[in-house]
């Protein structure tokens, strides 16, 4: 297909058609995550830049295990604190980048609109953004669509049931505006302190009771809960916060029987989510990890691998 | 000096007259109004048919960064913008550093001012102390050196019995007190309208009840007092309907609200991938708050337009939006930005409504001796704004006066645009040839 994205930045103009393009390109990538030898040859002589401004393991290894399989070149960029302390600004590193050749920079910011601006000074590189402040975090919403998709199949007319600290979390609004584009209802849930005022224009809506939220859910999506939203009396109590909106068996029984549980990661057992799912048989916690590779080696695919124009 | 202005429309600070009327000025005064005044003894004569010839417009509300900022604008790069987007006097805020606490610190304003060629500079005082929101800074003293206004503007004045007491206070002294309405313990950390904008983006939403309570407070104490309170900035629907509601009851309230509020919205931040350049406080807020205060303006709530021209150095704006400095620099295109609007909504107010706006609305809100300025009538001050509502412009950020080189405008195509303005009696701005004169 005609693929007519430049960056992957967010996920707000992208249609259906893209999301699906996405999610096949993934299931041939996860197919060679089973072989012997996993590497191929499709970004040979490509320059990959990751560069993570905040701490990231996961999505860092993630995009450096996708970048090796398909052979670019990869370069860390270790780089500090805010553009605007001390060092050079995220407009200098922009151009450095770009003089040094770099086809591709995977971005990781804590300010909201850093992957933008990056594209913005940008000329030739490709951007993926690997999660910019609350804003947006598109592969992590793509690579929840991919696990969800490869489980259950098309997800038109699915129930999500999204649980937790929506208002500070990129992976909510990335993966609220993913689902919904696929057809799939989603129905947030947690404290109204921790949701952002305007859910249905995301195309969500909000049921402050959990049970009612999971009922008939297919897809159960819990988000982490912060200690240091606590301490600033978003909500009373980590203890509280497990007793009233903590996901546990007990509250996994109101869900489809073969309902999927999902987490983005790092877990905090016995807050958002009890150990008892999480480790059950529902979980597909691991799945998205690996969901994870295959997406962005598609992704990375797509942009890098002479497919485009 | 004797300058000839021949054939205007007259807009003589509340009617828009449609026939053609001359103006003489003579040494900085308006001398004569009326028609055919002969040319014999003009210096310069202007034929300014098909344009509005209006009091020199008036901005309550400008930041010049002087002193101590003036990598981002002074006096004379602020002056000459001014001027070029047709102010004739500026009123610029004291939140500079040092903060303009004092007496001394307002005579080097206005002295400065004299020396710059382009908008007059009115200078405004804090309200407390260093600006520091504790005591009240020597008012009295500053009144008496030429501050047209007390305001702590960059933030507001948190402490209530404060305020009560600036009011208290500055009442005698005919300046009025001009409050910044924000509710800080709301907007701690905010950075876009507590909406939509803040829905997509994650980023901190401020809540138009940040400005709202801040409203309904000073309103209360202002009926409590008796003394008159101005709230500038005034951005969202529920502080429109706030001051709406206390004029209805006769409270001595006024407000103003700036170009960006009136034209921009959070969909633009969203839309333009968080773009810096839209940063400001308070936020651009949503679709229906603008037209809440195009409303305002009018049904009379309004009682000014004013710039907030907050200008950056580049290196402070361009930068990731959560990053990017708050403020928006408008004042070379602010008038233009307005009328087109205006345009663009389908005229929803009489042109001499939005033009008294900018020229008797501001000059009410001054001390006793500068409301002259609102007004064109024999033996009032020659500050004159000349309009073209048909001129066409592309605003070119690069080339203004103004050391600010990013805004909102920048690439945009308007519709009517100041032309000319005359500060004192000189031609500040000119884009208009002159038809003869120079005996």
């Amino acid at each position: 297909m005609e693929w007519k994205h430049r960056h992957v930045l967010d996920l707000d103009t992208w249609e259906r058609p893209d999301l699906q393009h996405i999610l096949e390109q993934a299931r041939s990538m996860d197919e060679l995550l089973d072989r012997p030898i996993k590497k191929v040859p499709a970004l040979r002589g490509k320059l990959v830049v990751n560069l993570f401004f905040e701490a990231s393991t996961r999505t860092r290894v993630s995009f450096e295990l996708a970048e090796k399989f398909l052979s670019a070149d990869v370069v860390n960029w270790s780089a500090s604190g805010s553009s605007t302390g001390k060092g050079e600004t995220l407009r200098d590193t922009a151009w450095t980048l770009e003089a040094m050749g770099a086809d591709a920079v995977v971005i990781r910011h804590g300010a909201v609109g850093a992957a933008d601006y990056l594209a913005r000074k940008l000329k030739k590189s490709v951007v993926f953004n690997g999660g910019d402040g609350a804003h947006s975090h598109p592969t992590q919403a793509l690579l929840d669509l991919y696990t969800a998709w490869k489980k259950i199949g098309p997800l038109e007319g699915k129930k999500v049931a999204m649980i937790g600290d929506v208002l500070h979390s990129r992976v909510a609004r990335s993966d609220i505006i993913a689902f919904s584009k696929m057809g799939s209802s989603v129905v947030l849930s947690g404290p109204a302190t921790l949701m952002p005022r305007s859910v249905e224009a995301l195309g969500a809506t909000y049921d402050e009771n959990p049970r009612s939220a999971v009922r008939d859910a297919d897809i159960i999506y819990l988000l982490r809960i912060q200690k240091e939203r606590q301490d600033e009396g978003m909500f009373p109590s980590l203890d509280e916060y497990h007793q009233l909106f903590g996901f546990d068996a007990a509250l996994l029984k109101h869900a489809r029987p073969d309902a999927l549980v999902m987490h983005p990661g790092p877990i905090n057992r016995g807050v958002e989510i009890a150990s008892d799912v999480a480790d059950g048989s529902q979980s597909m916690i691991l799945g998205q990890v690996r969901s994870g590779v295959a997406i962005r080696m598609a992704l990375l695919f797509v942009y890098l691998g002479g497919v485009r124009q | 000096m004797k300058i000839l202005f021949r054939n205007g429309l007259l807009f003589d600070g509340t009617t828009l007259s449609c026939e053609k009327t001359d103006i003489l000025t003579e040494d900085g005064i308006i001398s004569r109004i009326g028609k055919g005044i002969d040319d014999e003894g003009a210096n310069e004569v202007y034929n300014l048919s098909g344009l509005i010839l209006s009091p020199g417009f008036i901005d309550l509300h400008c930041h010049l960064r002087d002193p101590g900022q003036e990598w981002r604008e002074d006096l004379l790069s602020g002056s000459r913008a001014g001027a070029a987007g047709g102010f004739s006097t500026l009123v610029c805020m004291p939140n500079t550093d040092p903060p303009v606490d004092n007496a001394a610190l307002i005579r080097y304003l206005l002295e400065k001012g004299e020396e710059c060629e382009g908008s007059r500079i009115l200078p405004s005082g804090c309200l407390s102390r260093e600006r520091a929101g504790k005591t009240l800074a020597e008012m009295g003293k500053m009144a008496i050196a030429g501050a047209v206004i007390f305001t702590d503007d960059g933030s507001p004045v948190s402490d209530t019995n404060l305020l009560r007491l600036a009011l208290l206070y500055s009442s005698r002294l005919g300046v009025r007190v001009m409050e910044h309405p924000e509710d800080r313990s709301l907007t701690s950390g905010a950075q876009v309208n507590d909406g939509i904008c803040s829905t997509f983006s994650g980023l901190k939403g401020w809540p138009s009840s940040a400005e709202a309570s801040d409203i309904f407070r000073g309103v209360s104490l202002s009926m409590d007092t008796g003394v008159p309170i101005h709230f500038t900035h005034v951005s969202a629907k529920e502080s429109i309907n706030a001051v709406r509601i206390a004029k209805a009851s006769d409270c001595k309230v006024t407000c103003d609200v700036t170009p960006h509020h009136l034209c921009l919205d959070e969909s633009m931040v969203i839309g333009s991938g968080y773009d810096g350049v839209f940063k400001v406080t308070p936020p651009l807020r949503s679709a229906s708050d603008t037209d809440a205060l195009w409303e305002g303006i009018r049904d009379g709530t309004v009682d000014a337009i004013a710039t907030d021209h907050a200008p950056y150095h580049l290196d402070e704006k361009d930068l990731p939006f959560q990053e990017s400095s708050f403020g928006i620099a408008s004042l070379e295109c602010a008038v233009a930005a307005v009328l087109d609007e205006w345009k663009r909504r389908k005229e929803p107010c009489p042109l001499e409504r939005l033009l008294s706006l900018f020229t008797s609305g501001p000059a009410r809100l001054l001390p006793e001796k500068w409301r002259t300025l609102g007004l064109i009538a024999a033996g009032s001050p020659a500050d004159l704004t000349v309009i073209d509502p048909a001129f066409e412009q592309t605003v070119d950020v690069s080339k203004w006066k103004s050391k600010a080189r990013l805004t909102p405008w920048n690439g945009r195509t308007l519709r009517g645009w100041p032309v000319m303005t005359v500060v004192r009696g000189k031609i500040a701005y000119s884009l208009i040839d002159r038809v003869s004169g120079g005996k």
